[in-house]
């Protein structure tokens, strides 16, 4: 008979074969990168990584900058209005991005904003179509992470006393919702760069790998991983370390010691 | 006062501005505030968990509505100095919400409802947060405060022991409407039904 010793152990087995097969996917191109050292390394100053994570990088920052420009407000709407069709709306532009496959997305964009949009707006290689791919894909972590908190503060009705105290809606965002969520939003965007760091697919098509311009981490790997060079090793290390290093960072600032 | 459910809450939010009535008229000082935003009411409002702002100090909880109103730096420490006295938290200017007991809050709640020199002050269960050690401390003082304010107020409270330690008129609610309403002795001598008087009896009276 099994007790509940047995049981108790059955889960944390089942958690440790997960942990251990995380870990060991994320561990592992480190050690396959001491198998050959002096190429990764060398690699490590190509002008063309560089480059890629250079632009990687800034097009990132520049991406989370927008996100919370359009997606604190977008968080503010889905929070506080009520109006038909509310969840479904939400749904479809906060997760249904992340469920797109990653070349559906950058065929709408070529489609969209390509040589042949109805909108007469050509936008491919260029580093606005890099920064248009990652928004649609890495923004609506702002925005899902900011809801929530904009959700708990309107919960606790703090809201309503600010408007008692004769501020008008637009001064309860500025002074209430704002501040009770700068831990949020940091968070939000936080998650929000490191997906754009990863973003393939609108990348990819639409805009392009032109190495020195538009070439990015991902799609440098992507392009490059077929041959298994150390570059392509070199990058995937670079890309998987500086959104490891910024979600831990993030959780280690934010946490301030606390147990949870 | 009135049992939960009883809709006590609803009518305190009504009041506010936060809950729109279906129908009927709210008057205020002579005027129907109905279509009023709640930011034009000028009413004191202390929410039961007291609604303070976790980011700001005492001073800039107190001084959030004279601030959004576009006083200015002078008129604003005038403000709070003044509030702070009148609740007994004179030197508090500068403590963090969450440095201070429940008792404490309550009055920075008070200081910042009646900074904005309401109308009316309307509170939600003052008391059912404070423990029962120092609740009568926390009452007297409320006692105290009310006797130095010239405004209507109006609290809601589900305990009987409350209202009359606190009250000078009764409103007895059941069922979403007012049952009975007059002064706390009239209330006290005639209970009008059943209900209120079983209301109104200690739970270990029979």
């Amino acid at each position: 008979m099994l007790n509940s010793k047995h049981l108790i152990f059955l889960l944390y087995f089942l958690a440790g074969c997960l942990l251990l097969f995380l870990i060991t996917t994320i561990l592992f191109q480190y050690y396959v990168a001491l198998g050959s050292l002096h190429q990764v390394l060398a690699a490590f100053t190509s002008d063309r990584i560089l480059s890629a994570l250079w632009l990687s990088i800034t097009s990132s920052i520049v991406t989370t900058i927008l996100a919370i420009v359009f997606g604190v407000p977008l968080a503010y709407l889905f929070a506080i209005k009520q109006f038909r069709g509310k969840i479904p709306l939400e749904t479809v532009v906060v997760d249904v991005p992340q469920t797109f496959p990653p070349v559906a997305e950058g065929m709408i964009f070529l489609l969209m904003l390509g040589p042949t949009s109805p909108f007469h707006i050509n936008l491919t290689f260029t580093f606005t179509a890099l920064v248009i791919a990652k928004f649609f894909i890495a923004g609506p972590f702002v925005v899902s992470t900011v809801a929530r908190r904009f959700r708990e503060i309107q919960k606790s009705g703090i809201n309503l006393t600010a408007r008692s105290l004769g501020a008008n809606p637009f001064q309860v965002f500025t002074t209430v919702f704002i501040p009770m969520s700068l831990t949020d939003i940091a968070a939000g965007a936080t998650l929000c760069w490191s997906r754009a760091m990863g973003e393939l697919g609108g990348s990819l098509l639409f805009a392009g790998v032109i190495p020195f311009k538009t070439e990015v981490l991902p799609t440098f790997i992507a392009l490059d991983a077929k041959t298994l060079t150390a570059e392509a090793l070199a990058a995937t290390i670079l890309g998987t370390t500086a959104s490891m290093l910024a979600l831990v960072t993030f959780k280690k600032i934010t946490l301030k010691g606390e147990k949870i | 006062m009135g049992i939960s459910g009883s809709g006590k809450t609803t009518l305190l939010l009504t009041i506010l501005g936060i809950i729109q009535p279906k129908k009927g008229r709210i008057v205020l000082n002579d005027k129907v505030i109905n279509d009023t935003p709640i930011e034009e009411r000028n009413i004191g409002y202390l929410p039961q968990d007291y609604g303070l702002f976790p980011h700001l100090n005492v001073f800039d909880n107190v001084a959030y509505g004279l601030k959004v109103r576009g006083a200015s730096k002078t008129e604003q420490g005038q403000g709070v100095k003044e509030m702070l006295a009148l609740v007994e938290l004179e030197g508090f200017e500068k403590r963090k919400i969450k440095e201070m007991s429940g008792g404490q809050r309550q009055r920075v709640g008070l200081a910042r409802a009646l900074a904005i020199k309401p109308d009316l002050l309307l509170l939600d269960e003052p008391l059912s947060n404070i423990d029962q050690i120092t609740k009568l401390e926390v009452a007297t003082h409320l006692k105290n405060l009310f006797a130095k304010l010239d405004i209507p107020i109006i609290l809601v409270t589900h305990n009987h022991e409350d209202a009359l330690f606190l009250a000078e008129n009764l409103a007895i609610m059941n069922e979403g409407k007012i049952e009975q309403i007059g002064s706390v002795k009239e209330i006290m001598n005639n209970p009008k039904t059943p209900f209120i008087k079983r209301l109104l009896t200690p739970f270990n009276a029979t």
